[in-house]
């Protein structure tokens, strides 16, 4: 195991031997693995044991379950809830029956009385080799539909966008769980010991509904927590402000002598080595963290084509400039990037929320995401980084084909949503999963979110029923009890 | 194939009339020499000892026959054509079949199954290769053993470790043991006079006057309670999407820490927290409602969404019970039987009967003080009534020449000459704005009595709101907003009273809302007058000689002598300073301390749920404990108060075999990092054994015996020579033991993210010791959808231990978070001690570290002097409780010299010695 060993100090380096590591994993990161393989007697714990995380280096790459198709993902999180049916699934039917009642339908959904159906806001037409019908509310991405998989028979555990956000991100409708890329990061570790290895970048406009539940560790090691990042804020505590440089430096090293010095006291111990080891780390990730941003040295014509030099839609632009930043991140062996389009509750002036103004609000929405979005998936492709890595576009659930009462927006509907992959591993130019005539429930090939977290789980090649962690006695997973892979998105179903 | 020629006739048994099939078999199917063999190749991968996807198990015959969590029974006998497992096998639905990948079943054993089935699925007993463990053959559900006597700490310790071949590390010096157990009873460091005088100290009994100073210090209970509030998961917020701020969440976080101050014995600990309310102990309750909730606001309008929120939050209660107190995942069997424990589902919602009353919001805390304040208000309202009789003489007349104050929405008065009225008319000229409200309008008689109470009134018109705005409101002798006339004129509209008979009247006393919610809709310009029995009017007051209505939310101007003659004003001063007085205190005795710690309210009827899903609800059940461990059974009727009392008194009782052995866990936990059971919230078939079952039980039986003293356990065990063995790694030992299970030494580990920063404060003489009341912040709102944008700079408030800060659910502390601070969104049982590069940079660049540098620096520059040689001396002392070698002294010189001795403090505060246990 390549330990890079020559980032690191002597002292560090002397305590990084991966035998001495395992017979002192008196550690606590040692010690989760070791708990698994050794403490627990349970049915499970056969074969649920932990990757083995080097405490010195939690990020350092690991193997997965079998052989990946993905190394890498970025994750589209559109919060809010974005409509289906202004966007990937066409309901001509809706067309006939705008502005009548849905008969037999629900007379109470989740903000109150239900309305008469609605048509599409949108013109739809067919888009690419496969035909397939888009709206005109999203011109750039619906060009990239041939290298799509959509599944448009999602459903929710929730209607509510906490919890239903808590189950997208995290496989439970409670707080507390740990976040996919939580879990990914954990099995997988990182291609950059320089960067973190889990990125969340958080809409310019503020942070989803949900906030840091969509990144969080939950139970999992805090090492795996998303660090938030954007193209406007760094990472946190990157310098100390203030310090002069030479004194910054004097500290440093006064740190570093003293830590040695009490190494070689107590010799042996590996936490204590891991520890001297992370401020070496930090000291990289200080030099490395603000380059990643520096977008000066993107060209022009890149910046024109996410859209970042879009003086007029100064929200567009500043989500171009986090695509940008993701792609970068990407290029730099990150491993996990989440990147949000959409901001917290606000009568869905923010996010995709739209129950009141549904036409008005997705124009200014959809002006923010359709060209940077579909410009990072093209630039990952062009630099053929799409080849290891898998992109996701999710929302937390979709809307009824009706209107509220009295207003021109759509209520939630968990009951049949899109969300769609593309890139490493994944199918081109399929849609999966059928609604009915008017788009309310998926009627045909029903996927709880769990098989859409499980199949993502498997293009990395995790297998979501071995990728588990103990918490107060229950081997949790990414997809609780349940999941199953949905192979039709997948270009080498197993 | 061809088909064998048995199972041919086995077909025909099959489509035959049963009777018939059953009678004709010549041989009935053998259970192991043909159907075992189909369930092993096919099935058992999935469906056997190793696995039991969907809970179907199909190598033992009690497993088989009852069936999965989803289809109930598979195998229904004499039923082949309605047993789901026929369904299965011959399904023509790609997600239905079994097995799902591979070979399918042949005809022919598709026909052995059923013919099998048909003819009753005989299954001969003892055939079976494993026998299904008895759930309830645990060893956590058996009695605590009797240990022999003599038994102690170190014995158990020491017999494991000769088992094992190994043997205790000599003692740590005295200077770190006092380290380590000062950290570890009060999560701070000692200081350099501490150590001294420990060091000094000859007496026998040194080291248990050390313990006890320690423990009766306020510090050791503030330490304490933060590992209770992880497990319970404590936080200021509600969590979820909207995160709003739960104010009053804090009486219990004062609660925790008081009780282990006072030592409170953990089974009265118990019951305060489930039934609190019923002893005294109001704000323990706030236990039960610890967790994340959605508000009504933030559930959807549809029933579906209602019952399910509801279902969440009951069980959310349940898993805090059953985790905390019983290390159990109770929760587990919330959609189906447990997996690996003694649970059913029945059991889950039996569980959840008893808390079916409590409902997550606050109420008014009851405390012996808050109790004697709602006395003491009543007698001031007293007081104050019988004062403001006396006062309403004192009032300004109108039209004396001195102005009077402008109107105000509370109420106002208006005094004159005593005249005879039959009738009393109020009249509106002008508002501050939309049509004017009335909330109580009183007319004096002489003798102080209010005579339009309740007598007949007209008015011009009104702005019916039905039992808010009603015309009848006006003289019901009741204030606020919600009983009050409205006009239903812009600006304008009169109230008239009729008297059964004339009165002499000289005062009358009217207001927009007494209660003080509601400044809009004021009468700003008005005339009252009345008239006699012959039907005279006259004019008695009006607001001409009033100050000028002004905008803005002026206090209203107290009474003052003003506008009275010098007699008056004699007789007026001292009243209106007892009122003075008395409506201070009544502003302070007003104000009851809230506490989110549950309404208790009927209990919702508690019914099975079919898969959890509260739109498939089974029969009803009623609260009772986990049948495998106990008999305690309540009937329908009981009480909501009730059952919480029951429930807390079965589980702190002394012959609950999980009580004790959980909780001396948890404390031996808390002083070597890892318990004597590593999963304690899970003492459960798949939690781990305890490395020594001896000395828990051991522990627990001392726990019970002492009274649940939780300080004589801690006594016990830092007392211990086990708990004082030096913490030197010794690669021979680790060999054999790498994770000091055995505890060949003491297991040095990180300081959690509290203690560093509360000893960052403590070494740089910052840390403000205020104890108890509000959280301070964290961030630049307490609660909210979005932002949280962390506070940066010190302040006196924000410089006290951290568990006094206003825990946000979700958003953890953004220097400390990264140390492993739960996030309160799932029970805490052990907190994991992660390394990562944020933490380093968090740790070395924050402005937190940076002001506690300098802080540092200034004090030690203080006690020291300007020679740098004895300022690090003393730093050294202070941060790590020892001199400087002389290497360390020559080694950091230097440095302190060219840019100061903060470089030197920022260094400390990040060191390793700093930051782990010696």
């Amino acid at each position: 195991m390549n330990l890079h060993a020559e980032h690191l100090s002597i002292a560090g380096r002397a305590l990084l031997d991966r035998r001495q590591f395992l017979s002192n994993s008196a550690t606590a990161l040692g010690s989760i693995a070791l708990t698994h393989m050794l403490g627990l007697d349970g049915l499970l714990a056969a074969e649920n044991h932990g990757p083995i995380i080097d405490p010195a280096r939690p990020y350092a790459p690991r193997l997965p379950h079998f052989a990946p198709q993905a190394k890498n993902v970025v994750v589209i999180f559109c919060a809010g809830a974005v409509s289906q049916l202004e966007t990937w699934d066409y309901k001509p039917e809706l067309i006939k029956w705008d502005d009548k009642p849905l008969p037999g339908g629900p007379a109470v959904t989740f903000q109150g009385p239900a309305g008469n159906l609605a048509r599409p806001q949108y013109e739809f037409r067919p888009r690419g080799q496969t035909g397939k019908w888009v709206s005109d509310m999203i011109p750039h991405l619906a060009e990239l539909t041939d290298d799509i998989a959509f599944v448009h028979s999602l459903t929710s555990k929730s209607n509510t966008h906490g919890p239903a956000e808590n189950f997208l991100s995290t496989g439970f409708v409670l707080d507390g769980f740990p976040s996919l890329g939580s879990w990914v990061t954990y099995a997988l570790g990182s291609g950059s010991q320089e960067l973190p290895s889990y990125v969340a970048i958080p809409d310019p406009r503020g942070v989803p509904q949900n906030g840091a539940n969509n990144w969080g560790p939950g139970f999992l090691p805090a090492a795996f927590q998303g660090t938030t990042m954007s193209s406007k804020n760094l990472v946190r505590h990157l310098a100390a402000a203030g310090v002069p440089a030479d004194a910054d430096e004097a500290a440093r090293s006064l740190l570093q002598r003293m830590n040695a010095r009490h190494l070689a006291a107590n010799p042996g111990d590996s936490k204590l080595s891991a520890r001297i080891a992370s401020y070496e780390l930090a000291a990289r990730m200080q030099l490395s963290v603000p380059g990643i941003n520096d977008l000066s040295t993107e060209p022009a014509h890149i910046l024109k084509m996410y859209g970042a030099d879009d003086t007029q839609n100064p929200d567009k632009a500043a989500f171009a400039k986090n695509c940008i930043l993701a792609r970068r991140l990407i290029e730099k062996g990150v491993r996990f990037v989440q990147l949000f389009n959409g901001a917290y509750a606000s009568g869905g002036k923010l996010n995709w929320d739209g129950h009141n103004a549904l036409k008005e609000q997705y124009d200014v929405h959809a002006s923010i995401l359709d060209q940077p979005a579909a410009a990072l998936i093209r630039d990952l492709k062009q630099r053929g980084l799409l080849k290891d890595t898998l992109v996701v576009w999710c929302t937390e659930f979709g809307r009824m084909p009706f209107f509220q009462k009295g207003s021109k927006g759509r209520d939630h509907n968990p009951d049949g949503f899109t969300c769609w992959l593309t890139g490493a591993g994944v199918k081109p130019g399929v849609s999966h999963g059928v609604t009915d005539d008017l788009g309310q429930k998926a009627i045909e090939d029903l996927h709880p979110l769990y098989h859409f977290n499980a199949t993502i789980l498997h293009l990395l090649g995790l297998d979501f029923e071995k990728l588990s962690f103990e918490h107060n006695g229950i081997q949790r997973r990414l997809t609780n009890v349940e999941g199953k892979l949905i192979p039709q998105l997948l270009a080498s179903p197993p | 194939m061809p088909m064998p020629k048995s199972s041919r006739i086995k077909i025909a048994a099959f489509v035959v009339p049963l009777w018939w099939g059953v009678s004709a078999a010549a041989a009935p199917i053998d259970f192991v020499r043909e159907v075992r063999p189909i369930f092993e190749k096919h099935c058992m991968e999935c469906h056997g000892e190793k696995k039991q996807k969907s809970g179907l198990r199909l190598d033992v015959k009690a497993a088989a026959l009852k069936g999965g969590d989803n289809e109930g029974p598979n195998i229904l006998p004499g039923k082949a054509k309605e047993s789901s497992l026929i369904h299965r096998i011959t399904s023509s639905d790609d997600d239905q079949v079994m097995p799902p990948k591979g070979e399918r079943l042949s005809a022919a054993q598709v026909s052995t199954l059923t013919a099998w089935i048909n003819e009753g699925a005989a299954w001969p007993d003892g055939v079976d290769a494993v026998k299904l463990k008895d759930r309830r053959d645990h060893w956590s559900f058996k009695p605590l053993a009797v240990a022999s006597g003599g038994a102690a700490i170190d014995t158990f310790i020491a017999a494991k470790l000769k088992e094992n071949g190994l043997a205790m590390s000599p003692p740590a010096d005295r200077a770190n043991w006092l380290r380590r157990v000062t950290f570890d009873l009060t999560g701070l460091p000692p200081t350099p006079e501490q150590v001294q005088a420990f060091g000094k100290d000859a007496r026998s009994d040194a080291y248990e006057r050390a313990v006890d100073e320690l423990l009766k210090s306020p510090r050791y209970g503030e330490r304490w309670a933060q590992h209770w509030l992880d497990v319970v998961r404590y936080a200021d917020t509600d969590g979820f999407e909207v995160n709003t701020e739960r104010p009053n969440a804090w009486p219990y976080r004062d609660y925790v820490i008081a009780a282990f101050n006072a030592d409170t014995p953990y089974d009265r600990f118990i019951k305060e927290q489930i039934s609190g309310d019923a002893m005294g102990a109001d704000a323990a309750t706030g236990f039960l409602v610890t967790a994340s909730v959605l508000l009504p606001g933030q559930i959807g309008q549809d029933e579906p969404s209602k019952r399910l929120a509801r279902q969440d939050s009951l069980d959310e209660m349940v898993n805090n019970v059953g985790q905390s107190f019983l290390a159990l995942s109770i929760g587990c069997a919330r959609c189906h039987d447990h997996k690996f424990d003694p649970i059913t589902a029945k059991d889950y919602y039996a569980m959840q009967a008893f808390v079916a009353g409590v409902e997550y919001q606050e109420r008014e805390l009851r405390t012996p003080e808050s109790i004697a304040a709602r006395e003491r208000a009543k007698q001031v309202k007293s007081q104050l009534t019988a004062l403001d009789k006396q006062l309403a003489s004192f009032v300004p007349l109108v039209k004396s020449g001195v102005p009077r104050p402008m109107v105000a929405a509370r109420g106002n008065v208006d005094r004159f000459a005593k005249v005879k009225a039959k009738r009393v008319r109020f009249t509106i000229r002008e508002t501050n704005n939309l049509e004017p409200c009335l909330d109580e309008l009183e007319v004096f008689n002489t003798a102080g009595d209010n005579v339009a109470l309740k007598a007949a009134v007209t008015v011009s018109g009104e702005t019916v709101s039905a039992g808010t705005h009603e015309q009848r409101f006006v003289n019901d002798g009741n204030y606020g907003n919600s009983r009050s006339w409205m006009s239903n004129e812009k600006g304008k509209g009169w109230v008239m009273i009729e008297f059964p008979q004339e009165h002499g009247i000289d005062r009358v006393v009217w207001g927009r809302d007494r209660l003080g919610t509601f400044k809009d809709r004021l009468a700003t310009s008005y005339v009252i007058e009345a008239a006699d029995a012959s039907g005279t009017w006259k004019v008695v007051a009006d607001s001409d000689d009033r100050q000028r209505f002004e905008a803005g939310d002026r206090p209203q101007p107290a009474l003052a002598t003003q506008g009275l003659s010098k007699d008056e004003a004699a007789a007026a001063t001292p009243l209106l300073n007892r009122k003075r007085q008395l409506d201070e205190e009544l502003n302070r005795l007003n104000v009851p301390q809230k506490v989110f710690a549950g309404v208790f309210r009927t209990p919702d009827e508690i019914r099975l749920l079919n898969r959890g899903d509260p739109e498939q609800p089974k029969e009803e059940v009623m609260p009772a404990v986990i049948s495998a461990l106990g008999d305690l059974k309540l009937d329908k009727p009981s009480p909501e108060q009730k059952r919480r009392t029951a429930l807390a008194d079965w589980i702190a009782s002394p012959q609950n075999p999980l009580t004790a052995r959980v909780m001396v866990n948890r404390i031996w936990q808390g002083h070597f990092g890892a318990g004597l059971v590593q999963t304690p919230s899970d003492f459960g078939n798949n939690g781990a054994k305890p490395s020594h079952p001896g000395l828990l039980d051991w522990l627990a039986g001392e726990f019970i015996r002492t009274g649940w003293s939780v300080k004589h356990m801690h006594r016990l065990i830092v007392l211990s020579q086990t708990y004082r063995q030096s913490s030197s790694w010794n690669t021979q030992a680790a060999a054999k033991d790498a994770d000091v299970r055995f505890l060949w030494c003491f297991p040095s580990r990180r300081l959690e993210a509290e203690s560093i920063r509360d000893s960052i404060l403590a070494v740089s003489g910052a840390l403000n010791p205020k104890m108890y009341g509000p959280g301070y912040d964290l961030f630049d709102q307490r609660g909210g959808l979005s932002g949280f944008t962390p506070i940066e700079v010190s302040t006196t408030e924000n410089q006290r231990r951290m568990i006094y800060a206003h825990k946000v659910r979700r958003e953890t502390e953004a220097v400390f978070g990264a140390f492993d601070c739960p996030d309160a969104g799932q029970s805490t049982a052990a907190r994991r001690a992660s390394t990562t590069p944020i933490q380093a940079l968090n740790l070395f660049n924050s402005r937190f570290t940076l002001d506690q540098s300098n802080a540092f620096a200034a004090r030690v520059k203080k006690e020291a002097g300007d020679d740098i040689a004895k300022q690090i001396r003393r730093a050294w002392q202070l941060a790590l409780t020892r001199e400087p070698t002389a290497t360390e002294m020559s080694d950091t010189m230097p440095a302190v010299a060219k840019h100061g001795l903060a470089v030197l403090c920022r260094a400390l505060f990040n060191s390793n010695e700093f930051l782990f246990l010696p």
